[in-house]
């Protein structure tokens, strides 16, 4: 007989667990729908914060202190409805962004009771590509991306089909601190207008770490020594793989890390060329500009791939491949966008002891990234509350700390008060960090047109051999 | 013993109209039920196709494409490299199909009669229930130029200081993915085959043929291909196929262990879906097309080389030759089989490895530092993502043990299998690959402003979960003796009483067995959570998969072996409570003996 009882105890124990799940994700759906169904309460917060912003331009010193009038009015409960959810699309293959994240998270709820979910994507384009799923199936109010870290192409893709929410940038209070009047590249990206769809989060620019193969290097070796062999510029790139087969590579189109170094590259090998030649890069592709700038490049990868890892027949799909590369000790070069990236991997042991951090001398790839809001998302007005968030002094300066994630903040910090500005000071420096006196020659990243066609023809020579 | 007693208090009770309400009920519900499974199983897979095959032929209404046409085929013509992409998906799958098939074959005839099949059986065990993602992610381990087997041996036989740059894994010719492919489809095809045989009336017929072949003078490994394998080749022809179609079309195996130029056909179609340009979905939709007439093509290879084998090998069956070398081919197997497992356990050991390593330079076969960080970080982050698992598993694997239960009643009171054409619906999801409706059952979801995302993710699951579930209690439900259902109704016993009290007690360990199972299929799901639940639910096996192509190999490593041990626990619970119910057993006859010698004392 036990066993009688001990089958309709787990019968019934299913069967409440499921229709208890039943209930409850019901009548989620329902809440949301409810929520969305008041749009004029949220339609008259958003004019009466363009009213205010204007004048917030002005004084921009109220503005940073907590406790200024917006800053509540954002906060208030009503207008955002009951305990809103944001769920936050961004690529999450970096231990430290994600946390980084969390802690946001964890601040909005504290500040302004919005539930911050991250969903974390292995590629941007998904989210670009669930926005569009959403468009075709006549989703135009219910869109499950409230915010997008985005940036280049996938900007470019999502202006294009219109799928960004546009004009709301301007209402963000926080937005102001970047200086965009003097700053211009805060509303650029990748030379495109941004037109108020998206805000600035952070900066990067392209940084390449060495480990020497056998331990060269003494404990007590300078930083100098230990970078003695790593080539600096895009020629000495190729001289080093010749003399090391297999001991560098760089991961497939269309990964963003990938187009990076094809456009530092690109860049580097036409710095030759005359200056209207070289403005070509920074206009959308042209038959002609195709043809000056581009076969100098397939020259160069076609002598390099050779010497590659693998001999270039596989390429890693990711730059979080590379730096494991790296790790392995397979490769002793990596590169990537975020630099604070190779000493936290030192620290948790997965990159050696004895990797060293560097920019090529004939220049940096640098970019901005950015955070959208879809046209359609559910919950654009909390979105755009966590949207100033990111952009207050308390968010940027948490998030330019090597520890934390080490992404350059998008802030004028130069605008800030004393006291402001010493949040953003730098801390000791770790060994296998960027020393803070390297001198970055930025580059800026070319038209986005140029991705889609870098991509499409590398495919096309060198993705199916 | 306690069957006596369920029929006795059946007897005892006077008949209620309540009770006659209940039954009706049961009875409607149990009519109903093959048709609800049926439904379930077949509306998701043709609404996707459905979704998939409009914009293949160049519909898709939000690109402002309204217009049918073939602009997709001939885009997916014009790829660079689409016919390697092709031949990697077709070969890599026949091969490794064959191989698996060959060496399940040679494993059944070499220890057919040994106590070693339960041993290999019970080796072989967890490695089913391991997630395809974390297998690939355990065999990279082992086989890339830094890995535990180039360790082993460096530097004193390859005199290596540094990883050297050989070919696996990701080689152009698709070999780490055949590796990956037949450890991974091996234990599957040799559970489901001892599954099949251990049927009792099947596994005396072919005890007694055995015996008949070897007395006759037969070698063991000849007598298993002549006397046995003809009888079991049926029943392995199902799975064969489920294997055959999996590979085909599977998708975290290529992309942590195949090529990336080009990559397989399955891997380029989810890279087309999700690439920047959006006009890329039509060519990815005719690509899943086409992914549909591979699989098919590759399961109709397999049909021709059946008929080829048979053809072939007809005469030999019954030419009276005893033995092919059977001594020589035995040692070979054992030998195999000693680096088989031995390249299971090295897998497996170096993750253990990688998850607690600190600095672990290359030639060094011990990680240099042990720590517990990279369990300590994994373990706060993973929470919800084993939430999530568990509770996705559980609704899913619920529903298809109640629809699996009531479609075997329902087949059970009309005394009838069912209908052909239902019995291969019940495969569909099986044979179909899923990237071809996946992303089509995205977009109905789409339309018709599904927010429900749980629901959407555990009905995904259910579709691959049912089978399963309905495989592996099947056999059992049809096996059971009616004469005590005929008992009972006699006594005057309800259809629901005879199901509730009767049936299911006597199929406690089949029932626990199959929801071990579906949990273990539903833990494994990537692409639908993936896709259906548009990243929003996050499971360990999607953040496995992630994190495999990420920075860390010690953090995959560390979730490779959660997304191990999860099935695991669900298995070893069924153990534990099988234990229990022995010993109760043990217990009971204990108390009979003890009883019927006090009454004997008393006489």
């Amino acid at each position: 007989m036990p066993a009688v009882w001990l089958l309709r105890l787990i019968f019934l124990a299913w069967f409440t667990l499921l229709f208890a799940m039943l209930f409850t994700t019901s009548s989620l759906s329902y809440a949301n729908t409810a929520f969305a169904a008041t749009p004029e309460t949220g339609s008259i917060t958003s004019t009466e914060t363009i009213t205010e912003t204007s004048s917030v331009a002005k004084v921009n010193s109220v503005l940073i202190s907590n406790n200024s009038p917006i800053q509540t009015k954002w906060s208030t409960g009503e207008t955002l409805g009951k305990n809103p959810s944001v769920y936050f699309h961004a690529w999450g293959g970096d231990p430290q962004i994600n946390s980084y994240i969390q802690w946001l998270a964890k601040r909005v709820k504290q500040e302004y009771n919005i539930d911050l979910q991250h969903v974390k994507l292995t590629d941007t384009s998904e989210a670009v590509s669930r926005v569009l799923a959403e468009k075709s199936a006549n989703n135009h109010q219910q869109g499950q991306v409230d915010l997008v870290w985005i940036n280049g192409e996938n900007f470019a893709s999502m202006a294009k089909y219109q799928l960004l929410a546009q004009g709301w940038v301007a209402q963000l209070p926080n937005f102001w601190l970047t200086n965009p009047k003097e700053n211009e590249a805060m509303t650029r990206d990748f030379g495109l207008p941004t037109q108020g769809m998206e805000a600035p989060w952070g900066q990067a620019s392209l940084t390449f770490y060495y480990t020497p193969s056998i331990n060269v290097n003494k404990p007590k070796s300078t930083y100098q020594d230990s970078i003695r062999h790593a080539p600096k510029n895009i020629s000495q790139l190729l001289t080093w793989a010749e003399q090391n087969p297999g001991r560098f590579t760089y991961p497939k189109p269309p990964d963003f890390l990938s187009l990076s170094f094809l456009k530092y590259a690109l860049i580097t090998l036409n710095q030759h060329q005359p200056a209207p030649v070289k403005s070509g890069l920074y206009q959308a592709v042209t038959k002609q500009s195709q043809a000056t700038l581009l076969p100098i490049l397939w020259t160069f990868l076609d002598k390099l791939h050779p010497y590659l890892w693998h001999q270039g027949r596989y390429f890693v799909a990711s730059g979080t491949a590379l730096q494991r590369l790296v790790g392995d000790g397979e490769i002793n070069l990596g590169f990537t966008f975020s630099a604070a990236q190779v000493p936290a991997a030192v620290e948790r042991y997965n990159l050696p002891q004895n990797t060293r951090s560097f920019v090529m001398q004939d220049g940096s790839l640098s970019n901005i990234h950015f955070i959208a809001i879809p046209y359609n998302a559910a919950n654009s007005d909390a979105a755009k509350v966590v949207a100033n968030f990111m952009l207050s002094v308390e968010a940027q300066a948490k998030k330019q700390q090597a520890k934390i994630w080490g992404d350059s903040t998008v802030l004028d910090v130069s605008q800030l008060s004393q006291q402001e500005q010493l949040l953003f000071s730098i801390e000791q420096q770790h060994p296998s960090a960027l020393p803070v006196s390297s001198k970055i020659t930025a580059l800026s990243e070319p038209h986005p047109s140029w991705s889609i066609l870098l991509t499409r023809e590398w495919l096309k020579r060198y993705g199916a051999q | 013993m306690s069957h006596k007693l369920t029929s006795n208090s059946l007897n005892n009770r006077p008949l209620k109209d309540e009770t006659k309400l209940l039954d009706t009920l049961f009875s409607t519900v149990v009519k109903f039920s093959p048709k609800l499974l049926i439904a379930i199983l077949i509306l998701p897979v043709l609404g996707g196709l459905l979704g998939v095959l409009l914009p293949a032929f160049g519909w898709l209404p939000a690109l402002d494409r309204t217009q049918f046409g073939l602009q997709g085929f001939q885009q997916l013509v014009q790829t660079p490299g689409i016919a390697q992409m092709i031949g990697l998906s077709f070969f890599s799958s026949i091969v490794s199909g064959l191989l698996a098939f060959v060496i399940t074959l040679l494993l059944l005839a070499n220890y057919f009669d040994s106590p070693w099949l339960a041993r290999i059986q019970r080796l072989l065990g967890p490695i089913l229930v391991i997630p395809h993602a974390a297998a690939a992610i355990a065999i990279a381990f082992l086989i890339t130029p830094s890995g535990m087997i180039a360790r082993l041996l460096s530097p004193w036989l390859t005199g290596w200081q540094s990883p050297t740059d050989w070919l696996l894994p990701h080689d152009p010719y698709g070999i780490s993915i055949i590796l990956g492919l037949t450890l991974k489809e091996l234990p599957f095809l040799l559970l489901m085959t001892l599954g099949a045989i251990a049927q009792p009336e099947l596994n005396i017929k072919l005890q007694a043929q055995y015996r008949v072949a070897l007395s006759l003078g037969y070698y063991p490994i000849t007598a298993f291909f002549k006397a046995v394998l003809p009888n079991i080749y049926p029943l392995m022809r199902l799975p064969m196929l489920a294997i055959l179609a999996y590979a085909s079309a599977s998708v975290e195996m290529p992309l942590i262990l195949g090529p990336n130029t080009p990559p397989t056909l399955a891997v380029a179609i989810m890279n087309w879906f999700h690439d920047v340009d959006l006009s890329l979905r039509i060519k990815a939709s005719s690509g899943a097309i086409l992914q549909l007439f591979i699989t098919l093509s590759v399961l109709f290879t397999w049909w021709l080389l059946e008929k080829l084998t048979q053809a072939i090998s007809s005469k030999s069956l019954s030419n009276g030759q005893r033995t092919y070398g059977d001594l020589f081919w035995s040692k070979i197997i054992n030998i195999f089989t000693l680096l088989l497992i031995g390249f299971i356990a090295l897998a497996l050991i170096g993750m253990v490895f990688w998850s607690f390593a600190g600095y672990w330079q290359f030639p060094l076969a011990l990680p240099e530092q042990w720590v517990i960080m990279h369990w300590q970080s994994a373990l706060l982050q993973v929470q919800t993502p084993i939430l999530n698992s568990l509770s996705i598993g559980l609704v899913a694997t619920s529903i298809a043990l109640i629809l699996t239960l009531l479609t075997l009643e329902f087949e059970k009171q009309n005394g009838a299998q069912l209908s052909r054409f239902s019995s291969v619906i019940i495969y569909l999801p099986l044979m179909i690959p899923s990237i071809a409706f996946l992303f089509g059952l995205v977009w109905l979801q789409e339309a018709v402003h599904s927010k429900a995302t749980f629901i959407n993710v555990a009905l995904a699951h259910l579709l691959f979960v049912l089978p399963y579930v309905f495989l592996s209690l099947a056999t059992s439900y049809r096996l059971l003796d009616s004469r005590y259902a005929q008992v009972a109704a006699s006594l005057g016993a309800s259809p629901i009483k005879i199901f509730l009290q009767l049936s299911l007690p006597q199929l406690l360990m089949p029932i626990m067995m199959a929801s071990a199972l579906g949990l273990a299929i539903s833990f494994s799901q990537y692409l639908p959570t993936l896709l259906v639940g548009g990243g929003r639910l996050n499971t360990v096996t999607t953040e496995a998969v992630s994190l495999a192509n990420g920075a860390s190999r010690r953090t995959s490593a560390v979730y490779a072996l959660i997304q191990m041990l999860l099935p695991a626990i669900a298995f070893s619970l069924i153990w534990l409570i099988s234990m229990r119910k022995k010993r109760q057993k043990a217990q009971v006859k204990l108390n009979n003996k003890t009883a019927s010698y006090i009454t004997k004392v008393n006489r």
